[in-house]
């Protein structure tokens, strides 16, 4: 809501500890990272295959990608990717002897495949696409909500590479009453009154062309905590889609419903409205089930307290995206939004991609500089001067503001 | 039929060489005298370690962390009663939230969680959200805890103690969370009603 809240600041603290002495405990040597919200310091730790990341939560583990990856290049690496489960019996390893995955349910020919037998299905195909939480920025929520308390570092870019599932659907044959498609990975919950993690697709979603069963990442097999060996790749739409360890696809006739159908009837939900929005701290009357991503746009190259100079042209950086539109433009604006200049865009990697820009800036007078920056996409959709609140915190994409220094 | 494929496909793929390992949790939850404090640690790591608990936003009210426990018992099945939700929320806006939203009669423990007998005990602790007396669930049987420890003279001070400590690897990877919360004699009844089981 208020500009200062907006804003993004984060820098690594812990070195000077480690400076500091030997006799501190272990504890208080971890490097951690600083967010503008209550409660919002991380520590950074090492899981398996990851770089240092932000932790959220241990069990299940739950990492973000800290911000300042996403100035390095448009790719998130593999070993800088955000983590994120909703149960906690995860699969640690995966024997691709034993793996399968089962195509069952409304179909012409019930299909059980090893990674293998998939592979040899058809040409693998690849896209750059960015998946993204729906909670991802969920800390800055004003009034403040339960959830995973995230920054703006749950999101990442990769190339991902695999089979198109239109084609494996085609394979088996579906019924021609067909209506959801669900996908069901190998994490399960640790008490049976708890649902699965399961989510469903309807049928032209699912037989839509760029939605991928992947398994490389960035040309390499999808990390472990990322999803290996097999990946639903859902391009636009919001992470929680992109079912890991994928083991099991259904095609059923009738409305996904019951115990195990939780996370598509009772959680991922936004209100039935334009904004997906209530008034802060209301209820909606009417949910759907959360979809595609808003458009959105940040400052890579600079944090909230950086110092520019009087006259001195500094080549700003940064980032944006959309549901799979494509990017249109990227402005930035240093009067509050009055006024806003064009950026230039970099390489298109697809429109399912971080896009990423740069505008030249030459501050002519010293003092506070608020910088502002906002982009719209090709159906001229673009991003809120006011935060949209809802009570889960999902699909923030308010414009984004920098408070900077010029000297 | 479904999740249970993919359970066989997970445990097979759980004895693989290449697994990865990971860290140790670290975060505990804050102590306290209120009651709820062994509530919470008897019941919320079953399902999460203890920093989903401690990142929530401050300030937080007493309500407000009622509609969560609510939400935790009604939506992912969390082995909590209703008195229980008042205790968890009591001692989370207290230890975490706004404390000033607590009313005075939510601090204490209401009579009827009175822990007399073991069936009591067992209701009140969850231990059937994840034991069964005759198969395994998450956890194994009690018949077979029983089994595996007849005969063994350390069999109730080790059942005891695996109860109080929780542990992992005894019985499969799905850990077992502490109660660190029961007094000796609750321990005992516990232990001697698992280990009875044949």
């Amino acid at each position: 809501m208020r500009a200062a809240l907006n804003s993004r600041r984060q820098f690594l603290r812990g070195a000077s500890v480690l400076l500091a002495g030997a006799a501190l405990p272990l504890r208080d040597l971890a490097a951690t990272v600083d967010q503008p919200f209550g409660n919002g310091t991380r520590e950074l730790v090492v899981y398996p295959q990851k770089r240092p990341l932000m932790r959220i939560t241990t069990r299940p583990p739950h990492l973000e990608t800290p911000f300042s990856v996403f100035n390095e290049g448009p790719i998130t690496p593999n070993d800088a990717f955000f983590v994120r489960y909703h149960l906690a019996n995860i699969p640690l390893s995966v024997d691709l002897n034993a793996y399968r995955l089962r195509v069952h349910g409304k179909v012409g020919q019930e299909l059980s495949l090893s990674l293998e037998d998939l592979q040899r299905i058809g040409d693998a195909e690849e896209l750059v696409a960015v998946n993204q939480c729906a909670g991802n920025s969920r800390g800055y929520s004003m009034p403040r909500v339960f959830g995973a308390q995230l920054g703006n570092g749950s999101m990442g870019n990769a190339r991902w590479a695999g089979l198109p599932l239109r084609r494996l659907l085609q394979k088996a044959g579906i019924a021609a009453d067909a209506t959801q498609v669900t996908f069901n990975g190998l994490d399960t919950p640790v008490l049976p009154a708890t649902s699965d993690f399961i989510k469903s697709l309807a049928i032209d979603d699912a037989l839509s062309s760029d939605v991928l069963l992947a398994w490389n990442m960035n040309n390499e097999p999808i990390p472990m905590l990322n999803g290996y060996p097999l990946k639903l790749i859902v391009p636009g739409y919001f992470g929680t889609y992109w079912v890991k360890h994928l083991c099991d696809i259904e095609v059923i006739n009738t409305p996904f419903a019951g115990h195990d159908a939780l996370f598509m009837t009772t959680a991922y939900r936004l209100p039935d409205n334009e904004c997906g929005c209530v008034p802060p701290g209301t209820q909606p009357a009417n949910t759907v089930p959360i979809g595609r991503f808003k458009v959105r746009s940040f400052v890579t190259s600079l944090t909230n307290g950086s110092i520019l100079h009087r006259g001195r042209t500094t080549q700003i950086k940064g980032i944006a995206f959309d549901g799979g539109y494509g990017i249109k433009t990227v402005q930035i604006s240093i009067d509050g939004g009055v006024s806003w200049r064009d950026a230039i865009l970099g390489e298109n990697l697809g429109k399912y991609s971080f896009r990423e820009w740069r505008v030249a800036l030459t501050p002519t007078q010293v003092g506070p500089l608020e910088l502002r920056v906002r982009a719209s996409n090709t159906r001229n959709e673009t991003q809120p001067a006011e935060a949209a609140w809802n009570p889960a915190g999902y699909a923030r994409n308010v414009i984004e503001s920098m408070h900077l220094v010029v000297v | 039929m479904r999740a249970v494929l993919c359970l066989v496909a997970a445990c097979l793929a759980a004895y693989a060489a290449d697994a990865i390992t990971l860290p140790p949790e670290t975060a505990a939850l804050a102590h306290s005298p209120l009651p709820g404090y062994m509530v919470a640690m008897q019941k919320c790591g079953i399902c999460h370690s203890a920093d989903y608990i401690t990142l929530q936003p401050p300030h937080m009210t007493f309500e407000q962390w009622g509609k969560e426990m609510a939400k935790m018992q009604h939506t992912y099945g969390a082995p909590i009663s209703d008195a229980e939700i008042t205790l968890l929320a009591a001692y989370l806006a207290s230890t975490y939230g706004d404390a000033v939203t607590v009313p005075k009669e939510a601090r204490v423990s209401p009579a009827s969680l009175a822990q007399s007998d073991v069936q009591t005990l067992i209701n009140s602790n969850g231990c059937l959200g994840c034991h069964a007396l005759q198969q395994k669930i998450v956890g194994p049987a009690f018949r077979d805890v029983a089994a595996k420890y007849r005969g063994n003279p350390e069999a109730l001070v080790t059942v005891e103690s695996h109860i109080r400590s929780g542990g992992q690897g005894r019985w499969g990877a799905v850990p077992m969370p502490p109660f660190s919360g029961l007094d000796a004699r609750e321990l005992e009844m516990l232990a001697t009603f698992v280990l009875q089981q044949h």
